[in-house]
């Protein structure tokens, strides 16, 4: 199952709980009547239970969803990885069209114009990294290509007019006998801590 | 508790019906900006991208100012019937903010403005239309800021000499010191000011940060030398804009504690549950909006871990409070179902289907491969559709059915439901599907399935606004077959005071 089935899947059974608690409560609208103050005693009970359960389930899911954060601690920041700087415009990415397979791909995000967003999009077609490119700010964004193939780049922040169109194209290739070279890679500045990696909690 | 018989309407229901009528035509239009957009995405109608980003502007900035004015209206009216206000201001406030719409409207289809109604910095001033119709555009959303502040200033002063200052609004005593309350003869506010409270409050804190974006923009517009911050500006927007839209449902949370304890024939009354929900409320709602930047790494952390989880705590307020409360009412009662009872408990479900939706968007680790696709759409359309706008509807349906003699048929009824609900159900579900397949949002032409999806959507949306129409002419005969003998409801505490 991929990534977009299992968010659906996820999304349409806690939904379809939502529903049947509506459905079943409209529906006993056709069982005697009871009284107020008597639902109110059996309804407080059962809020009570709610509330402490759904307190704790969302307090257990922020606790469990930490460790996917995309943003990167400092020792993460020092492994090694290949920069490469990422320039938006109005509506272009200026980047590489070749990336190495199984390699730590540092992506140093930034706009020249307007906010635009960098989502990668693999072979088939699914969105696995993404990071804002804001004029005047630089997103690290850490990204390893684990299967070879056709890659794209879509803009994912509203910017003007030629939004839809503003993609880039890239190619993943595997192990080949001289290190791909890297046109656009350079040694950043030291200074600059990256502050941000992606992980992806279905891989 | 004596209501006013007269059949005449009072200055609290003139205004009432002037922003909710004020307030569905615009919604009308936007739904038909929206129709249109979505049948562009389908390949079916073709759109320059310019015009159809306008539209996006329009229809965004529409929605979301339309649906604020209906809440602004009907809560206005429910406050008015425990203290007196001013009717002239909030007719004002209202001029104010149909000026602005006039503007919005100028600024997008003459001058084709395709800032969005989120208009990041620096876009406005770097986008392909001219210049002046990104000042009227901002200079209109001033205007729309202007008057919300009033109604927020005039709410929050209302609730707070009702009910003895901030404590008293609060209910602080009530659920500290519960005996000497008591022993003292005192009485809670009632639900309803409860979102008069945190409207007004979190609603002026907002129209101050838009206050200082929009005259930070205004004066980058006529001096291009000023430079601002874009992270700053990011927040600032997002600050203002989650916070208006979202105020919308929790504002008509008042319709629910009215409307459904009228359709359920029951009694819903201030409890320490509800008032401790609203004060935590009141605190969330201003909390989330930095989830709107997760993707934005330069974000300060503790930020970022701070809003996953006060957006994942407002679920606790709005579903152990407002919600059950409203399953509580309706459980084992005899709720008649008419249409206005089947809306007001349908926009229950969008809001908490709409929510589930947001909590997932607001999960970090989803929100990777959400953000900025489709999903964000589908999430807020299904709250603000089908739950604000039901809300509102339903609100309206109880209005007249309470004052006319005749009775929707079961057909009539069946039609609607099905037709409104199934092609909203339709709708929606295009923008879950593309979302979670990455369908980029706010694209004049979408990549593969996105166009696919869109059609299935369209067709959905066009079987809505079938519905939504039977039920407007539903309404309208509800209207013409009104008896002039029924008392007005909701009843109005006091006699209808005299203008000052
Ligand atoms: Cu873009």
């Amino acid at each position: 199952m991929d990534a977009a089935e299992k968010l659906l899947l996820m999304f349409f059974i806690l939904a379809a709980v939502a529903m049947f608690v509506f459905v079943t409560v409209a529906w006993s609208t056709r069982l005697p009547e009871q009284e107020q103050a008597e639902v109110q005693h059996r309804g407080y009970a059962i809020r009570g239970r709610w509330f402490l359960g759904i307190t704790l389930f969302l307090l257990a899911a922020f606790f469990a969803t930490i460790p996917f954060f995309p943003y990167l601690a400092a020792a993460e920041a020092l492994l090694p990885a290949e920069k490469v700087p990422v320039i938006a415009q109005q509506f272009v990415f200026i980047m590489p069209d070749h990336f190495p397979l199984n390699r730590r791909i540092l992506f140093e995000v930034t706009s020249r114009d307007v906010n635009h967003g960098f989502g990668i999009y693999n072979p088939e077609g699914q969105l696995i990294a993404q990071t804002q490119a804001m004029p005047d700010y630089v997103n690290y964004l850490a990204v390893t290509f684990h299967q070879p193939g056709h890659y794209t780049v879509r803009c994912l922040e509203y910017c003007g007019v030629g939004h839809a169109i503003m993609q880039k194209d890239f190619t993943v290739e595997g192990a080949s006998p001289t290190p791909a070279p890297m046109p656009m890679s350079q040694p950043s500045g030291t200074n600059t801590v990256p502050s941000s990696n992606a992980s992806n909690p279905f891989e | 508790m004596q209501a006013t018989h007269s059949n005449n309407s009072s200055p609290g229901r003139g205004v009432m019906t002037l922003y909710l009528v004020s307030g569905l035509i615009i919604t009308a239009l936007m739904l038909l900006v929206g129709l249109t957009m979505r049948a562009a995405q389908a390949n079916w109608l073709p759109l320059p991208p310019d015009f159809f980003y306008a539209l996006l502007t329009l229809h965004g900035a529409g929605m979301i100012v339309a649906l604020a004015v209906c809440a602004m209206g009907a809560l206005w009216f429910l406050i008015r019937r425990h203290i007196e206000l001013s009717a002239s201001l909030v007719v004002l406030a209202w001029v104010l903010i149909m000026l602005g719409v006039v503007g919005v409207i100028v600024a997008t289809l003459v001058g084709r403005f395709g800032g969005l109604y989120t208009f990041l910095y620096p876009l406005p001033f770097d986008g392909s239309w001219p210049g002046w119709s990104t000042g009227v555009f901002l200079i209109g959303l001033v205007l729309v800021n202007v008057g919300w502040m009033i109604w927020c200033l005039q709410m929050l002063g209302a609730v707070l000499r009702a009910y003895g200052g901030l404590r008293g609004a609060l209910a602080w005593d009530y659920v500290w010191h519960r005996e000497e309350f008591q022993a003292a003869g005192r009485q809670p506010p009632p639900p309803e000011a409860f979102p008069a409270l945190v409207a007004g409050f979190d609603g002026l804190i907002a129209g101050m940060d838009a206050t200082l974006l929009g005259v930070s923009l205004l004066v980058r517009w006529l001096d291009p030398r000023v430079v601002i911050n874009p992270l700053w500006a990011k927040n600032l927007t997002y600050f203002w804009a989650h916070t208006f839209a979202n105020l919308i449902i929790y504002m008509l949370a008042a319709l629910i504690y009215v409307g459904m304890a009228h359709a359920t024939r029951r009694k819903y009354h201030t409890s320490t549950v509800l008032v401790i929900g609203w004060w935590s409320s009141m605190f969330f709602i201003l909390a989330n909006y930095s989830h709107h930047l997760y993707m934005d790494f330069v974000q300060p952390g503790f930020m970022q871990y701070f809003s996953e989880l006060s957006s994942y705590l407002t679920a606790v307020p709005v579903t152990a409070v407002t919600v059950f409360s409203a399953l509580m009412l309706v459980w084992r009662s005899r709720t008649r179902w008419t249409l206005g009872a089947i809306f007001l408990y349908a926009g229950l479900v969008g809001w908490v289907v709409g929510g589930i939706g947001a909590e997932i968007d607001a999960s970090i680790p989803f929100n990777l491969h959400l953000h900025n696709t489709l999903w964000v759409p589908a999430h807020f359309h299904t709250y603000l559709l089908g739950g604000c706008l039901l809300f509102v509807m339903g609100w309206v349906f109880l209005l007249l059915e309470s004052r006319s003699a005749r009775e929707t048929s079961g057909i009539m009824r069946g039609l609607v439901v099905a037709l409104s609900f199934g092609g909203m159900v339709v709708f929606l579900l295009g923008f879950y599907f593309g979302g979670a397949y990455g369908v980029p949002r706010r694209y004049a032409t979408e990549p593969a399935p996105g166009p696919f999806i869109a059609q299935f959507a369209t067709v959905g949306a066009v079987i809505m606004l079938i519905g939504f129409t039977l039920a407007f002419v539903e309404g309208l005969r509800l209207r013409w077959n009104r008896a002039v003998d029924q008392p007005l409801w909701p009843g109005e505490l006091k006699e209808a005071p005299h203008e000052g």
